[in-house]
């Protein structure tokens, strides 16, 4: 495994204003993740900070890492075969030479979890209580899923395609198996990744493979994925139903929501954050730079928009100049502040399917797809 | 809220389930599959309570029936939407600087 340059990682730290690191004994050790905020570490589930997205690439010390189940125990690279099965010509078998030696493709995905922002919502859902960093930006790189589902030949009766991963399941847990459909499968994009920001996947993103959907949610890119297997219809299983579904309809809390009312989750919806200022912050009076970065899943981003008056008036942000389809843009606004005082800053995107994020969040049961305006308090002295 | 050990450097550290009569019922349970901050970190009515502990039953958490009800009342107190958030510590990779 190669290690972080100690360089990048130095210059991808936020500014020096900013004191993230806690003194000795209040931070938990955790090997490869820096200052990541700590959901859990059984089951792995570490955040990133808001103030880290001023990157287009977020280094892999800093990336989100979203476990359901225990990580695979015994993994060895040699030993590592991934089969493709199911509605296809002939089943077929691949061990990671094997799989390096088919064309690569690279794609700057913006993963986030569906969960990410769940902690917002009220009154409040049950799950892991995500902020807003449970989302990152990486190049991924590694076969398309397209070419080698060739290499077994997907038959006509194909209509999902199913990941199952080495994920180890506690108890009577239903195995984390998901699949996604034919169209989306076969997209050029849709990746068999082997490689993240140019290095081999770590343990904790997927080592040595995972499925990469981009521009949906972080669910749908199976990691330590070892069978690909082609079906006639959708998956069954807990994990493509309760799991990863929204009402068709909007839902108050209480609700009863009958499951085929329900649809599955899949593209990313619009949002943006603030990274800087942070949330609390005091700052002097004069130039405030406004800066963040916004996403739209398949969707690319039209205009990020900043209120420094609680939503009464708007002003556009400039966008960042790094873009990539499904990758986010970063954006900043230049603040003159001039009275002191407390100040709500809001950010709202806007994409070019024409959604904009709303001024209150869409409630929902699971709590998935949080994207209301993204808001920051400060004070102006 | 719990107690936490928070031994400088120390890898893994351990958070506990709250005092209280269902403690060590809920620790024996819960912890078998996942550590305490799963919980910790939750804030739920009494109701979403109940649901949650009849899914974790049937994924394989072991609670005899006749303690489910003192299970729920226990998270249902400690855990209830009116309390502060669960204040998450940060990691370190151990090599900063470097």
């Amino acid at each position: 495994m190669k290690h972080f340059s100690a360089a990048a990682f130095a210059a991808s730290l936020p500014p020096s204003g900013l004191t993230w690191a806690l003194p000795e004994g209040q931070s938990i050790e955790f090997p490869g993740k820096d200052g990541l905020i700590l959901r859990s570490y059984r089951f792995i589930d570490l955040e990133t900070p808001a103030e880290y997205f001023n990157t287009w690439l977020t280094p892999v010390p800093h990336f989100f890492v979203r476990n359901h189940m225990h990580e695979p125990s015994q993994l060895e690279a040699k030993e590592w075969r991934v089969s493709i099965g199911g509605e296809v010509e002939k089943p077929v078998t691949l061990s990671l030479a094997e799989l390096s030696k088919i064309e690569t493709h690279s794609v700057v995905n913006t993963l986030e979890c569906a969960g990410n922002g769940r902690s917002l919502h009220r009154p409040q859902v049950p799950g892991v209580q995500w902020g807003k960093g449970a989302v990152g930006t990486a190049r991924f790189s590694g076969a398309r899923l397209r070419d080698v589902l060739q290499r077994a030949g997907v038959k006509p009766s194909g209509k999902h395609v199913m990941f199952r991963g080495l994920d180890e399941v506690p108890g009577n847990v239903p195995p984390f198996i998901r699949s996604i459909p034919i169209e989306k499968a076969l997209d050029s994009d849709t990746l068999v990744a082997t490689h993240m920001n140019g290095s081999p996947l770590t343990k904790h993103h997927g080592f040595p493979a995972r499925a990469l959907v981009p521009g949906w949610i972080g669910a749908a890119s199976c990691k330590w994925l070892t069978e690909i297997k082609v079906l006639d219809s959708e998956f069954v299983g807990n994990f493509m139903s309760p799991g990863y579904r929204l009402p068709n309809q909007p839902v108050k809390p209480g609700d009863a929501v009958k499951p085929e009312d329900t649809h599955p989750v899949t593209a990313l919806n619009v949002k943006s954050v603030i990274s800087g200022p942070f949330d609390g912050a005091n700052v002097k009076s004069g130039k405030l730079s406004v800066h963040g970065a916004a996403w739209g899943g398949e969707a690319d981003i039209a205009k990020v928009e900043i209120s420094t008056d609680g939503g009464a008036s708007w002003n556009l942000a400039k966008l960042g100049r790094d873009q990539a389809r499904y990758a986010w843009r970063l954006w900043s606004f230049d603040w003159k502040t001039t009275k002191p005082g407390d100040y709500e800053i809001l950010s709202r995107a806007t994409d070019t399917l024409g959604r904009t994020q709303p001024a209150t969040p869409v409630w929902n049961p699971s709590g998935y797809l949080y994207n209301a305006v993204d808001q920051v308090r400060i004070h102006v002295a | 809220m719990g107690s936490r050990a928070q031994k400088p450097g120390a890898p893994n550290v351990t958070a506990d389930l709250p005092a209280g009569p269902m403690q060590a019922k809920a620790t024996t349970a819960c912890l078998e599959c996942h550590e305490a901050r799963i919980i910790l970190q939750q804030r739920l009515s009494k109701a979403a309570w109940a649901k949650e502990v009849d899914k974790m039953t049937k994924w394989g958490a072991v609670v005899d029936p006749a303690d489910q009800d003192a299970l729920i009342d226990y998270l249902s107190s400690n855990f209830s939407p009116d309390k502060p958030a669960f204040d998450a510590q940060r990691t370190s990779s151990g090599k900063r600087g470097k």
